[in-house]
């Protein structure tokens, strides 16, 4: 196990940037995601730790030392791709032991690392298999026991659930959280659905255009993110926002609805007001709105409702009797309101 | 009474399923011709080399005749293995395994291992040498054949093995078949092993070669048949029968004054069973890289 260090790094590809000056301090044994939209650099900055891309400013530590110009092999990394990358020709165990293999280990000693990752994974009766004699969540495992079989200092898991139907990726879910737990190997996690990021890291990096736009836990990015784009992207539904400014206490959208402030605010540069869906009720007296579109989920209802021209979404933990067309009216849970700037920066 | 016929939805299925019924004929009609075309002159080759008299083989080509034989005999056979010219034929045959077997071998190793450097090495000027490679491989071999020949004279190599071997290994058209394979094997295997700590000649040895038997299948079959047909290459570069190969011998039989018919045709029977061999072994990752070249676009 080893902390990980990424200061200043740059990465350009001729005159395109795509990360820029990015700074993470990863702890020994945590478990940290990179997330963010296609084309954040998030895979770019995972490649750039497996020295799988070249870095053009910065530094890279893993345990201390500088890796910068250290090639894979000697990272002390293990890496799980996106598309698994099991070497078609070799059986379960031969994939698994092959890295074990190049470092020259004896035989009897590949078979015990091999046995002893097949038993943590429940591999053990797949071991004499081909690749395409597997299931994609049994692929999945294997790469992941190709990645423990090493005894890495450090995991990389590039969006490795993406390629698994929902409910598998679910159970992996799972999985690869239960085993950092058991082998409490530093690891970090690419992806790009903020469920899984949420659900497995302990701590979260959220990405936009090459740039870190918060680091954070994952419940102190959901409570309080710096900025639109983070309280956007984290959450689903996602948070709802409304333009608009402050005029007599209130908050009075670009369309004239005027929507209430947490108690004791006094910023005036507010432009924009989120709410999570979770934190709007349906309220004997509030803001008048038409429910345009009613989905139960089963465990809770997700409701679409009209508040002037903008869609706004609802999440009702109990069973609610509304129909579409219907008017009703809505109230913010004021504590838990956030008021962003013109350029998006968290105020409150 | 109205004229209007009603074409209902069955009917309409119906003379679909007609069209593509006399479609099929039609292609299977155009196949089994081009088939004829190709198999009769081996199959006239098989029936002539049964044939004991030669100027019968002369007569009967030109007819049905040259399909059909009435009292077939293996004395050609047996003539072609006691064959008297400066070597026995078994060795001209053997002679043409040798070569075969080291130009083939020997390709495998330097045309792969040069299409996967291409394909996957740091190499500066890729695309250079790529079209380089195919310019390469459009320059016919008898146009630089002479330059060749006078090459391998100053160097002392004729007459030896050697001579038929090495100016074969290494060919753009095979380079460049196995850069095609390897590129479009995902990047994710070569990163993979790189992580696992394997240099690139271990990732050519451990990975892309075990993966790349169709390939290797398809050059093995291309080289061989043209190592197995080479004739004017040893008729240039070789002076006596050492190192000849059995194309050159079979050409003895067309001597100045007759030709031996019949003993020709056995022994072109005879120096078609190796190929015929190394294509049954390699068929089935012959055609599945013909295939997956094909449907991969």
């Amino acid at each position: 196990m080893a902390s990980v260090t990424i200061e200043q790094v740059r990465k350009q590809y001729g005159a395109v940037p795509v990360i820029q000056d990015v700074s993470i301090d990863i702890d020994d044994g945590e478990f940290v995601t990179l997330v963010g939209p296609s084309g954040c650099g998030k895979s770019t900055l995972l490649r750039m730790l497996a020295g799988l891309e070249d870095i053009s400013g910065g530094e890279i530590r893993i345990g201390g030392r500088v890796v910068n110009d250290i090639a894979p092999k000697e990272r002390d990394i293990a890496m799980v791709f996106q598309s698994y990358a099991l070497y078609p020709h070799m059986t379960v165990a031969e994939n698994m032991g092959f890295a074990l293999k190049l470092k020259g280990q004896d035989k009897a000693a590949i078979q015990n690392r091999v046995k002893e990752a097949a038993d943590i994974l429940a591999l053990g009766p797949l071991l004499d298999r081909l690749p395409r004699q597997l299931s994609g969540g049994q692929r999945q495992r294997v790469a992941m026991g190709r990645a423990i079989v090493r005894h890495p200092q450090v995991f990389l898991f590039d969006e490795p659930l993406s390629n698994l139907d929902a409910k598998l990726r679910v159970t992996m879910r799972a999985e690869i959280k239960d085993l950092h737990q058991r082998l409490k190997t530093t690891t970090v996690y690419v992806t790009h659905d903020q469920i899984e990021a949420m659900t497995m890291a302990d701590r979260i990096v959220v990405m936009r255009g090459g740039v870190v736009e918060q680091i954070g836990r994952p419940l102190d990015l959901y409570d309080r993110p710096v900025n639109t784009f983070v309280a956007t992207f984290i959450g689903s539904p996602a948070m709802n926002l409304f333009n608009g400014s402050i005029v007599d206490g209130r908050f009075v959208t670009d369309d004239g609805k005027a929507l209430p402030l947490p108690p004791g605010y006094s910023g005036g540069a507010a432009r924009t007001y989120g709410i999570r869906p979770e934190h709007l009720a349906i309220a004997e007296s509030g803001i008048p709105v038409t429910v345009g579109v009613v989905e139960p989920t089963g465990a809770e209802t997700h409701l679409v409702v009209k508040l002037g021209a903008l869609d706004t979404t609802l999440v009702i933990r109990d069973r609610v009797d509304v129909r579409p067309g219907q008017s009703v009216a809505i109230a913010p849970d004021l504590a838990k309101i956030h008021l962003f700037s013109a350029q998006g920066a968290r105020l409150n | 009474m109205s004229d209007i016929a009603i074409s209902t939805p069955q009917a309409q299925m119906t003379r679909t399923h007609s069209a593509v019924g006399s479609l099929r004929i039609v292609q299977t009609a155009c196949i089994l011709v081009i088939a004829l075309v190709i198999v009769s002159p081996l199959f006239m080759l098989l029936i002539a080399s049964l044939k004991d008299d030669r100027f019968q083989i002369l007569a009967d080509m030109g007819s049905f005749r040259a399909f059909w034989v009435s009292d077939p005999t293996f004395a050609n056979f047996a003539e072609v293995g006691n064959f008297s010219g400066e070597l026995a034929f078994g060795r001209y045959l053997l002679n043409s395994l040798i070569i075969l077997a080291l130009t083939v071998g020997s390709g495998l190793i330097v045309n792969s291992m040069a299409g996967f450097v291409l394909a996957w090495g740091s190499v500066r000027g890729r695309a250079l040498i790529l079209s380089l490679v195919i310019a390469l491989y459009v320059i016919p071999q008898e146009s630089i054949i002479m330059p060749l020949v006078i090459m391998v004279s100053r160097a002392g190599m004729t007459d030896t093995f050697a001579v038929q071997i090495v100016p074969w290994i290494a060919s753009p058209l095979y380079i460049f078949l196995f850069y095609q394979f390897f590129a479009q094997l995902p990047k994710e295997l070569v990163e993979a092993a790189q992580i696992d700590g394997a240099s690139i000649f271990r990732i050519y040895r451990s990975i892309f070669l075990p993966l790349s038997l169709p390939a290797l299948a398809t050059v093995s079959i291309l080289m061989g048949i043209e190592s197995w047909n080479q004739y004017l290459w040893p008729i240039l570069v070789t002076q006596t029968d050492y190192a000849r190969p059995i194309a050159v011998a079979i050409a003895t039989f067309f001597g100045q004054d007759s030709i031996y018919w019949d003993r020709a045709m056995a022994a072109s029977v005879l120096m078609m069973l190796p190929i015929l061999a190394l294509y049954l072994a390699f068929q089935r990752w012959f055609v599945s890289s013909f295939v997956g070249s094909a449907v991969k676009g």
